[in-house]
């Protein structure tokens, strides 16, 4: 046998054996992988409301008990009308509320957008007055860490608490995220719809702030139920 | 014979110390850079390149005698790229936080090159067994000065060990403040250039 085929045969054995530790791996653990990103998916959402502090740690069953007793999520359709699980279309939105003492104190919608390079998934919640963001947060990206990166990290995350999704005027501006830090020179009737940027990452921010904008849009009708004090008709499961 | 004359206990400590991976041979200082803000993350790191490290050197070394010279690097690859996506895999499913905070230098032990380097230069010419401890030698010896580096990192720039406050909140009300410079990159080049400059103060003969 020459060596060129006993190299090639050793290659194909070699490629054979790894692609079957690997097929193994990835098939025996994809339940606990599938069952973390639900817990974390659900981590950011309490992340979102304040219910949940990133620095610090928690064990899975806490976070699970602290969505159950005060998350609830729903679908809307395109009007902002709470829609039935059942009668759920595609065209219909998924929202989370937020509920203390039986009030709803704030509503969870998410976010998923475009970034530089690949998706960004993340939650972004409001007040239930229908303008003020109560936190932002990103569970999955692809962007570059140190730079676009950043966006999962607290500092960046924080900028956004207590900002408004509309203007001075009380229309919709949705939030913007700046070219780096905004400067001091600022004009002060802006500020509140836009937060600091990622030096180096001026793109991951563009594609952010349209993607923001396009959801928050989306979102309007429900936002605007809010801001004008329209019950929200939720039923106890 | 006692056990600190074997031939697999020096094969185990001469990387640890006398060929430290990162302090002598200055390989690995990339992750060793970027993981190294919090101990938590630099241990489990340290423990995923030692499993990755023992364990390509096990299986080179079990078919050094069968792989064709020509083709030896790529098998090579492929055996240590398998067993990093298996350490990556299971990291997602049993450690998902700190997975995620280790984000690209998991996958990146691949070209990482303490690991090709043990294969070439080590487990290409020795039994497994041999090669085995080596691999869990340079693995100890590269996660020694990583958390070496975290744990002053983690100290001095956040307060904290492993993510308990150790710092009493006195000492910040005394007007102590957390070195924030620890927290960047620079600091732990800074760091290590300490510890190669200890270690070859220990171990000159002077």
């Amino acid at each position: 046998m020459s060596s060129y085929v006993k190299s090639i045969l050793f290659a194909l054995t070699t490629a054979v054996i790894c692609s079957f530790l690997l097929t193994a791996a990835s098939a025996g653990l994809k339940g606990f992988q599938l069952e973390n990103i639900d817990v974390d998916k659900k981590k950011n959402i309490l992340m979102a409301v304040g219910l949940v502090d990133s620095e610090e740690p928690y064990q899975k069953k806490d976070i699970l008990d602290l969505y159950g007793e005060n998350i609830q999520s729903f679908r809307v359709s395109l009007e902002g009308e709470v829609v039935s699980r059942d009668k759920a279309s595609e065209a219909s939105l998924p929202i989370y509320i937020y509920q203390k003492d039986r009030e709803i104190t704030s509503y969870i919608i998410p976010v998923n957008t475009r970034g530089l390079w690949g998706k960004i998934f993340g939650y972004l919640a409001l007040n239930s007055d229908g303008s003020t963001v109560t936190g932002f947060t990103v569970y999955k990206h692809s962007e570059t860490p140190g730079l676009g990166g950043e966006i999962e990290k607290r500092w960046f995350q924080k900028n956004f608490e207590g900002k408004k999704i509309l203007d001075k005027a009380g229309s919709f501006a949705s939030i913007s995220i700046a070219k780096g830090f905004l400067p001091e020179s600022f004009p002060q009737d802006k500020l509140p719809n836009y937060v600091d940027g990622i030096s180096g990452a001026t793109l991951t921010g563009k594609y952010l702030t349209a993607g923001l904008k396009n959801v928050l849009q989306a979102y309007e009708p429900v936002s605007i139920k809010f801001r004008t004090k329209q019950s929200i008709q939720i039923r106890e499961k | 014979m006692k056990l600190t004359k074997t031939k697999h206990y020096k094969a185990f400590s001469v990387p640890l110390l006398q060929e430290n991976p990162i302090s002598r041979q200055m390989l690995g200082i990339c992750s060793a850079l970027a993981v190294t803000v919090q101990m938590k993350t630099a241990i489990v790191m340290g423990l995923s390149l030692t499993f990755v490290l023992s364990f390509s050197n096990l299986a080179i070394s079990l078919m050094r005698n069968v792989i064709p010279r020509n083709i030896r690097m790529i098998v090579e690859l492929s055996v240590i790229a398998s067993l990093v996506i298996v350490a990556d895999e299971i990291l997602r499913a049993f450690l998902y936080d700190i997975s995620k905070q280790l984000s690209v230098f998991v996958g990146l032990i691949i070209t990482n090159c303490i690991v090709m380097g043990r294969a070439e230069t080590y487990a290409l010419g020795h039994s497994p067994g041999l090669s085995f401890m080596d691999g869990l030698g340079n693995g100890a010896g590269y996660s020694s000065v990583l958390i070496s580096v975290a744990f002053i990192r983690e100290l001095l720039g956040s307060g904290k060990l492993l993510g308990y406050q150790v710092i009493p909140s006195m000492a910040y009300d005394l007007g102590y403040e957390n070195m924030g410079f620890m927290l960047l990159a620079p600091a732990a080049f800074i760091i290590i250039g300490l510890l190669v400059w200890l270690q070859n103060w220990l171990t000159s003969d002077r």
